[in-house]
C-alpha cells in the first residue's frame, strides 16, 4: 500500500492508502471515542460511536470503517462530530442504566468517560428501561447484561481469538441479547478476555466483583508465571492485596491477551492455606517461631546432619519449576560453596537417562507465520492457550496442523490430520519420518533407520515438511515420561535439521528454561534427584515442592524425606500436611506477585518484575532467605542489596546449550498399557490449586483417566471405577494400549480400587 | 432428536451449498426441526440442530432467535399469521383481527383451548394487492372479509 | 400493457416451461450455449436498455453487470433478491408465481456473462407457493437440459439453487440476504468490500432483484433499445407497479416508466367508493409520502417521482382516501421498522423503539407538547448513520409525515385523538 498524507484536526500525517481512518488516528495519539472497535478485533462498525468528519461528506463517518485516500481531511472535534457523537450517546443511554455508582466499571467505563463529557442533560428519552435477566456464565465473569451496549466485542473475541464461539447476539433489533448458548457457562481457557475487551460493566470480573474502584488500586507492571509465554499483566493492588490482574501489551509475548490461569491465580495469594510463620519441628511437635529461631535451627540442623561430619555429598536440593531464575541460582550457589553438587528441578520424570532435550528456537510472534506444524503429545488449546492462539492464527492464514497424540483432543482450527497413537509407536513414526526425509533427500541413511517401516502417515508428514518453508515441530508435555522421551526428541532434532525445521518445547513449563540456564541439574559427582531419592541422605533443602504433585513417584519421594536422621528444610508458600510430616524447618516464601525476580520464557526473553505487593504477614521473599541463610552458614559471596544483583551476576554465567547427537536406539520398551499422566491445567501449581474460582470451573474440575474398552478389559475396569484414584471415563478417543489421565488431584500411586 | 426423514429433508439443502459450508442449511434445517416438533423449537432440538451441521450451538441460537418463522413457545396446530400492516391496514386489518378474536374466543398470540388454532400478528407478508390478507401454515389467504375468515376458520381442523 | 415480466399472465399454465419457450423463451440462453452470444454484447445491451435495479435502488444493472471480475480465478455468484418485505410490494410474489422461468433465465445469462457458475434465489420464508412453482420450473429447466454442468456441450456450466428465508425484512438487503444464504443472522455487512469483490462465502457476487433478472431474457431478445423506447429519459423500459390501499381493483400493472399517476389510479379502478385520494406513498413504505395533490402531478419514473420529493422505489404504490388518519398510519410504520431493525447499529436499534414508543404515546393520548420537535430530532440522528438503508428507511417516513400531515398530528397530540376518525 502506497503511502499517502492526510490531514486529521489540521495536522498533516502519513498513513497507507486504505487502512482504516482510526489506526491513523490513533498512531497519531488524536482521541476518537469508540464502543465496538478494537484493534485486535475484525471491524463491526456498529456502535457509530467513533464519527468523525471527512470534509466534503455530507454525514459524520465511522472512523474504524472509512479506509482513509490521499488529501483526505478529518476533523475529529468540531461541531458536528460532537453532535454526533452526542446523538449516538443518547441512543446508548435509552437503555443502559445509570447506575454507575454501584457498577464494577465505575471509573474504568468507556461509555462513562464519554457520557459524562456531554453532561447530565444527554437523554430526552423518558419511557422506560430495557431489563435484561442474567442467567450466569461461570465462576470467572460476573455479567450484567442490562448493562451491554451491543457492542460485540466478546462475540467476535469467541469467534476470532478464543476460536470457540460461545458468547452470541440472540434476538433481533432492541431485543438483541448478548449471552452464551448453554448455562453450563464460558469454557475458553482465554475467556477471562472478555472482561477486557467489555468496555462497559456488562462483563466485569466475577472474584473482583465489588471489591473496589479502578482508581483506588495500584496498578504494578508484572509477569505471568504459569508458562513458558511468561505473559505481560498488569497486577492491581489496593492495601498490600493483590486485588485484580488484567493484560498488558506486548505483541511480541502476549499481544493483548492473558490466559484464565494467569488472570485469576492470584486468589490463591489470600488462600487460608498459606505459610505465614516460620515454623520449626521440636521433638516431633511443630512451633511457629521467629525468622531467627527459625534459621538458625535450620543452619544448626544443616552443620549438625551434613556439614559437621564433612558430609556435604549427602545433601540434595530441589527445587520446583516456579522459582525465580534468582532463586535457583542463590540456592544452587549456597550448596555449591559448601560443597554440593546434589541439585535438580526435574522432579517429574521417571527416568532421567531418558530425558527430552530439546530446544526451543522459534518466537512466539513467528508462530504465527509459519504454514505447517507438527504437533506431538499435546492437547494444546487446553495446555498452552496463548501458543495455540498463535498456531490457530496460523491456520487462519492456510497453515497446516498434523497431530501426533494418544488421544484425540478438541482443536479449535482444523487439523490437516489428527493421528492417534500409542505411546510406544510414536518414536516408530517419527523414525518413518526421518527415513522418509532423508531418502527424499538422497541422504545415506544411519543404520537404524535401516530396518524402519515408513507408513503413509510418516510419509504424508515428511512431505509436509518438506514442501514447507516455515514449518515447526513441537513437543509436548505427553511425552516427558515416554519411555522412549530422549529417542523422540533427538528424532526431532534430526528432522528438524534435515527439514529445516524449527522445534518447539513445551515439555517443560514455567521457569524450567532459566533452571536450564542457571544449570540447576547436578554435574560433575553430583546426584540427579532421582538418585538423591534412593541414596542415603542427611538433608534437603526443597524450595517450593509439594511431591503429591511434583514427583512422578509420590511414595519414594517421600521415603526419602522422611528417613530418620534426615534433615528437611522446606520453603513453600501453602501449608501441606506431607510437606509438614517430613520437614525439619518451614519457611513461609512469597508467591507470585509478592517478590521480586526473572522469567525466562520460550522466547528466551529475560522478563524481571518487581514485588506487586508485600508478601503478608512473616512471609518473605525466598532470595531473601536464601541469602540471609547463606550468611548465617558465613559463606562468601551473597552481599547483595537486591535481587537485580543476583540477576546481574547470572548475566555473566555461561550458558551450555544443549547437544542432541547422541546415538538413537530404536527398542521399544513398552507394557501393554501405558499411562499418561497430565495435571489439569489449574492444577500445575500450588497459586493455581488455591485459587477457587479457577477451581469451579470445569476445566478446573476436571479429573478422568481415559481409555477405550479394550484397555478397561485388559485393566478390569468399568466406567465406575477410579484408576490410579482417578475415575474412569471409557471412551474411543484414546489409542489402544493407553490410560490418559487428566487430573486435578494429587499423584495417587496406588494401585487402583 | 432429529428423525431419519427430517435428516434426509435437511440433506437435500446441504447439497445446495459449497463443501464446508453445510451450516448455509441451518435455516431450513430449524424449520424442518420445528415441523416434526409439535411446532417449536427447544433449546435441545436447536443444539441437535447445531451438532447435524456441525456449527456452535450459540450460532444456531442467533438464527433461531433472529427469524420471525421459529417459535420458541407452544402454538396452535394452526398458526393465524395476520398481516396488520400499511395496505392490509388500510382495508380493516385491524377489525377482522378482532372478529377473528371474538370467533376464536383467544387475543393474538394466544392458543385456543382445544390447541387448534393460534393467532399472531405480523409484518407485511408482501401480498398487498391482496389485502387484506393472512397466512395460515403455508398457505395465503387474501381478499378476506368476516365472512370469508369465518369459513375458513370452520375448516381448520 | 404487460409486456415483459408478465407477458404470458393471461395465457393458460403461463408459468410452465412450455408456456415459456412457446413465446421465445430461452431463446437468449439457447443462443448463449450455441457460443452467438458474448458477455460484453449483453452488457452493451443492457446499458442501452437503460435497466435499472428494481429492487429500489435503481442501480443500472448492465454497470452492475460490470463490475464482477469476471477473469479472476475462483467460484462466482450470481444472487436473486426474492426477499420481497417492504410494506407494499408484491410484484416479485407474481413473477415467481406466474413467470418463474424468465427468472431462471435472467440468473442463468447473469452467470453466464459474470462467468458465475453458481446461483442462488433467495425467496422469503413465506413464500411458499412461489417457492414450490420456483423449485418446479427449475426442475423442468434442469430436465430439459437447459441447467447443470456442461450444457448441451456448451462447456457453460450454471447450477441454479432456492435459499428460503425464514422471515426476516432485513434480508433483502443484499449483504444481509448473503449472511442468511450463509446460514446467519441476516446481519448487513458494512461497505467496502463490496459483494463484487468480497460476497457470499467470500467470493464476487453480484445480487439483483427478481423483477430485473426477469426482464433481462424479453430486453436481449428484443434488444435494448426496444426496451429503453418504451419508457422516458433515464428511465428505461415498463416495469411493475403494486397498487394497494383504497382503490376499487387494487392489482399489479406493468406499464411504460414515464406512466402518469393519474393513468395508474385508473388502472387500479380509482378510488374505492368515490373517496377522495389523500395521500400516496409512491414507491414503498419506506419512500416519502405525497400529498393528493402532488402525486396527482406526478409520472411513474425515477425522475417523475424524485421531482415531487420522493422515490420510486420498488414501485409500490399505497394509496390513501380522506379517511386515513395519518398518524396511525405513520405509527403502524414505525412499529414495522422497530420489529425489523437487525439491532446491530446504535441509532437503528435504539432509535427505532424510540420513534415508535413517541408516536404509540400519541396514539394513546398521552402526547407531549415537543413529541414532533422529538421525533424529527430522532429520525435526523437515524438519517446516514447506520450501516445499511434501514435505518433511513425508518426515518424517512417521519420526516415526510410530518412535513406534509403535520396539523394531524398536532391535532393528535392537543387533543388525544384522530383529527379525521369519529
Amino acid at each position: 500500500m502506497a503511502d499517502i498524507e492526510i490531514e486529521i484536526d489540521g495536522k498533516v500525517v502519513s498513513a497507507k492508502a486504505g487502512e482504516m481512518l482510526i489506526t491513523v488516528s490513533d498512531r497519531e495519539g488524536v482521541s476518537v471515542p469508540r464502543f465496538c472497535y478494537h484493534k485486535k478485533l475484525s471491524i463491526a462498525a456498529s456502535c457509530r460511536m467513533c464519527l468523525v468528519d471527512v470534509e466534503g461528506v455530507p454525514k459524520p463517518q465511522p472512523a474504524c470503517s472509512t479506509p482513509v485516500n490521499e488529501g483526505m481531511k478529518v476533523h475529529t472535534q468540531n461541531d458536528k462530530v460532537k453532535a454526533s457523537q452526542k446523538a449516538v450517546i443518547e441512543f446508548l443511554l435509552i437503555n443502559h442504566p445509570l447506575d454507575c455508582p454501584i457498577c464494577d466499571q465505575g471509573g474504568e467505563c468507556e461509555l462513562q468517560d464519554v457520557a459524562v463529557e456531554y453532561g447530565s442533560d444527554v437523554s430526552r428519552f423518558s419511557e422506560g428501561k430495557r431489563i435484561v435477566p442474567d442467567n450466569g456464565i461461570g465462576a470467572l465473569i460476573q455479567t450484567d447484561m442490562t448493562r451491554c451496549i451491543h457492542c460485540t466485542r466478546c462475540v467476535r473475541f469467541g469467534l476470532e481469538i478464543a476460536g470457540m464461539m460461545e458468547m452470541g447476539g440472540t434476538g433481533r433489533g432492541e431485543n438483541l441479547k448478548i449471552e452464551p448458548f448453554l448455562r453450563e457457562g464460558i469454557q475458553s481457557e482465554l475467556s477471562g478476555n472478555m472482561i477486557d475487551v467489555c468496555p462497559v460493566g456488562a462483563l466485569t470480573s466475577k472474584p473482583f466483583r465489588y471489591e473496589l474502584r479502578s482508581w483506588q488500586m495500584n496498578s504494578m507492571p508484572s509477569i505471568a508465571r504459569h508458562d513458558l509465554v511468561g505473559s505481560n499483566l498488569f497486577v492491581q493492588t489496593y492495601k498490600g492485596k493483590v486485588k485484580r490482574v488484567v493484560s498488558a501489551d506486548n505483541d511480541w509475548v502476549n499481544e493483548t491477551w492473558i490466559s484464565n490461569r494467569d488472570r485469576f491465580s492470584y486468589e490463591g495469594l489470600t488462600h487460608k492455606n498459606r505459610l505465614l510463620e516460620p515454623q520449626i519441628k521440636v521433638q516431633g511437635q511443630w512451633k511457629q517461631v521467629s525468622w531467627k529461631v527459625a534459621l538458625d535451627y535450620a543452619v544448626k540442623g544443616l552443620n549438625s546432619h551434613v556439614l559437621k561430619h564433612q558430609k556435604a555429598n549427602q545433601l540434595g536440593g530441589l527445587v520446583s519449576s516456579t522459582a525465580t531464575m534468582e532463586e535457583l541460582y542463590l540456592l544452587k550457589k549456597i550448596l555449591t560453596e559448601i560443597g554440593c553438587d546434589n541439585i535438580d528441578h526435574r522432579l517429574n520424570v521417571k527416568n532421567l537417562d531418558n530425558i527430552i532435550t530439546l530446544d526451543s528456537n522459534i518466537k512466539l510472534d513467528a508462530l504465527e507465520k509459519i504454514d505447517y506444524a507438527l504437533i506431538i503429545g499435546a492437547n494444546i488449546q487446553l495446555e498452552q492457550p496463548m501458543i495455540n492462539h498463535r498456531l490457530r492464527k496460523a491456520t487462519k492464514k492456510g497453515a497446516d496442523i498434523d497431530v501426533l497424540n494418544v488421544m484425540a483432543f478438541d482443536f479449535n482450527y482444523l487439523l490437516n490430520t489428527e493421528n492417534i497413537t500409542a505411546p510406544n509407536k510414536i518414536v516408530f513414526t517419527l523414525a518413518g519420518v526421518l527415513k522418509s526425509i532423508m531418502t527424499n533427500n538422497a541422504q545415506e541413511l544411519p543404520d537404524y533407520l535401516a530396518a524402519v517401516e515408513v507408513d503413509e502417515v510418516a510419509n504424508n508428514i515428511a512431505s509436509k515438511l518438506l514442501n514447507s518453508s516455515s514449518s515447526v515441530i513441537i513437543l509436548g508435555e505427553h511425552i516427558i515420561n515416554n519411555e522412549d522421551a530422549s529417542t523422540i526428541a533427538n528424532l526431532v532434532t534430526q528432522i528438524a535439521r534435515n527439514a529445516n525445521s524449527k522445534t518447539l518445547n513445551l515439555s517443560i513449563t514455567a521457569n524450567t528454561i532459566a533452571a536450564n540456564l542457571v544449570g540447576f541439574v547436578p554435574k560433575n559427582s553430583g546426584m540427579d534427584v532421582n538418585t538423591m531419592l534412593v541414596s542415603d541422605m542427611r538433608g534437603f533443602i526443597l524450595l517450593d515442592i509439594y511431591p503429591q504433585y511434583d514427583f512422578h513417584d509420590l511414595e519414594i519421594a517421600v521415603k526419602a524425606f522422611t528417613k530418620d536422621d534426615t534433615f528437611v528444610i522446606s520453603l513453600n508458600g501453602f501449608k501441606d500436611d506431607i510437606v509438614s510430616d517430613y520437614s525439619d524447618v518451614i519457611l513461609p516464601i512469597a508467591s507470585v506477585y509478592e517478590t521480586s525476580g526473572t522469567q525466562l520464557n520460550i522466547n528466551n526473553d529475560m522478563q524481571s518484575y518487581t514485588a506487586a505487593v508485600k508478601a503478608p504477614k512473616e512471609v518473605k521473599p525466598a532470595w531473601k532467605v536464601l541469602k540471609v541463610m547463606a550468611d548465617l552458614l558465613e559463606l562468601p559471596g551473597f552481599h547483595y542489596a537486591d535481587s537485580t544483583q543476583i540477576l546481574a551476576e547470572i548475566s555473566h554465567q555461561p550458558y551450555a546449550k544443549h547437544t542432541h547427537d547422541e546415538d538413537i536406539n530404536l527398542t521399544s520398551k513398552y507394557n501393554s498399557i501405558s499411562t499418561i499422566w497430565q495435571s489439569s491445567p489449574y492444577s500445575i501449581d500450588a497459586v493455581l490449586r488455591h485459587s477457587s474460582a479457577l477451581q469451579k470451573t470445569k476445566i478446573g474440575q476436571m479429573n478422568s483417566a481415559y481409555m477405550n474398552q479394550a484397555s478397561a478389559e485388559t485393566l478390569g475396569l468399568s466406567a465406575d471405577d477410579k484408576y490410579l484414584g482417578v475415575p474412569v471415563v471409557i471412551t474411543s478417543a484414546v489409542a489402544d494400549g493407553c490410560v490418559f489421565i487428566n487430573a486435578n488431584q494429587a499423584t495417587n500411586t496406588q494401585e487402583q480400587t | 432428536m432429529i428423525s431419519i426423514d427430517a435428516k434426509k429433508q435437511i440433506d437435500v439443502w446441504i447439497a445446495k451449498y459449497p463443501k464446508d459450508r453445510q451450516s448455509s442449511a441451518v435455516m431450513q434445517a430449524l424449520k424442518i426441526v420445528q415441523a416434526e416438533n409439535e411446532n417449536r423449537l427447544s433449546a435441545d432440538t436447536i443444539q441437535a440442530v447445531a451438532d447435524y451441521l456441525d456449527m456452535p450451538g450459540i450460532a444456531a441460537q442467533e438464527v433461531a432467535t433472529f427469524y420471525e418463522n421459529y417459535n420458541h413457545k407452544k402454538v396452535g396446530k394452526h398458526v393465524i399469521r395476520f398481516c396488520h400492516n400499511i395496505s392490509c391496514m388500510l382495508n380493516g386489518a385491524d377489525d377482522l383481527i378482532k372478529h377473528l378474536e371474538n370467533k376464536l374466543g383467544v387475543k393474538t398470540g394466544k392458543i385456543t383451548a382445544d390447541g387448534l388454532i393460534s393467532v399472531k400478528k405480523v409484518e407485511c407478508l408482501g401480498a398487498c394487492v391482496g389485502a387484506p390478507m393472512f397466512q395460515i401454515n403455508d398457505e395465503y389467504f387474501e381478499n378476506l372479509t368476516s365472512d370469508k375468515i369465518d369459513q375458513i376458520v370452520n375448516n381448520l381442523k | 400493457m404487460n409486456e415483459v415480466c408478465f407477458k404470458n399472465l393471461t395465457k393458460d399454465q403461463c408459468y410452465s416451461l412450455k408456456t415459456y419457450e412457446a413465446s421465445g423463451g430461452y431463446s437468449v440462453w439457447r443462443k448463449i450455449l450455441k457460443g452467438d452470444l458474448t458477455p460484453e454484447h449483453i452488457i452493451d445491451e443492457l446499458k442501452a436498455s437503460g435497466l435499472r435495479g428494481r429492487g429500489g435502488a435503481g442501480f443500472p444493472t448492465g454497470l452492475k453487470w460490470s463490475f464482477m471480475p469476471r477473469h479472476s480465478d475462483g467460484q462466482k455468484y450470481v444472487v436473486c433478491n426474492s426477499d420481497e418485505g417492504e410494506p407494499g410490494t408484491c410484484k416479485d410474489r407474481d413473477i415467481l408465481r406466474f413467470n418463474p422461468h424468465a427468472v431462471i433465465e435472467g440468473m442463468a445469462i447473469g452467470g453466464f456473462v459474470m462467468n458465475a457458475s453458481v446461483g442462488y434465489n433467495y425467496i422469503r420464508g413465506e413464500f411458499m407457493e412461489p417457492f414450490y412453482r420456483f423449485e418446479d420450473a427449475l426442475k423442468e429447466a434442469y430436465e430439459a437440459g437447459l441447467l447443470g454442468q456442461n450444457i448441451n456441450n456448451s462447456s457453460v456450466n450454471f447450477d441454479l439453487h432456492t435459499h428460503l428465508g425464514a422471515g426476516a425484512y432485513i434480508c433483502g438487503e443484499e449483504t444481509a440476504l448473503l449472511e442468511s444464504i450463509e446460514g446467519k443472522k441476516g446481519q448487513p455487512r458494512f461497505k467496502p468490500p463490496f459483494p463484487a469483490n468480497v460476497g457470499l462465502f467470500g467470493k464476487p457476487t453480484t445480487i439483483n432483484n427478481t423483477e430485473s433478472f426477469a426482464s433481462v431474457p424479453e430486453i436481449l431478445s428484443r434488444g435494448g433499445q426496444w426496451f429503453a423506447d418504451i419508457g422516458v429519459e433515464n428511465s428505461g423500459g415498463c416495469k411493475l407497479f403494486s397498487v394497494s390501499g383504497h382503490v376499487k381493483s387494487p392489482a399489479n400493472f406493468e406499464v411504460p416508466m414515464g406512466t402518469s399517476f393519474k393513468d395508474l389510479l385508473k388502472m387500479a379502478g380509482g378510488m374505492r367508493d368515490g373517496a377522495k385520494l389523500k395521500a400516496v406513498i409512491p414507491g414503498g413504505s419506506s419512500t416519502p409520502v405525497l400529498t393528493a395533490e402532488v402525486a396527482m402531478s406526478m409520472t411513474m419514473d425515477y425522475d417523475g417521482i424524485e421531482k415531487v420529493g420522493s422515490m420510486l422505489g420498488a414501485g409500490s404504490v399505497i394509496i390513501m382516501d380522506e379517511s386515513t388518519c395519518m398518524v396511525e398510519v405513520l405509527t403502524r410504520l414505525a412499529h414495522f421498522y422497530y420489529d425489523e431493525s437487525c439491532g446491530q447499529c446504535t441509532p437503528c436499534r435504539e432509535g427505532t423503539g424510540w420513534l415508535y414508543r413517541v408516536l404509540e404515546r400519541i396514539i394513546d393520548g398521552n402526547g407531549k407538547q415537543d413529541d414532533i420537535g422529538l421525533l424529527l430530532g430522532v429520525q435526523d440522528k437515524i438519517m446516514g448513520n447506520t450501516i445499511c438503508a434501514l435505518g433511513d428507511a425508518a426515518a424517512m417516513p417521519v420526516k415526510s409525515f410530518l412535513r406534509n400531515f403535520r396539523p394531524e398530528f398536532e391535532y393528535y397530540i392537543k387533543h388525544g385523538k384522530s383529527m379525521v376518525k369519529e
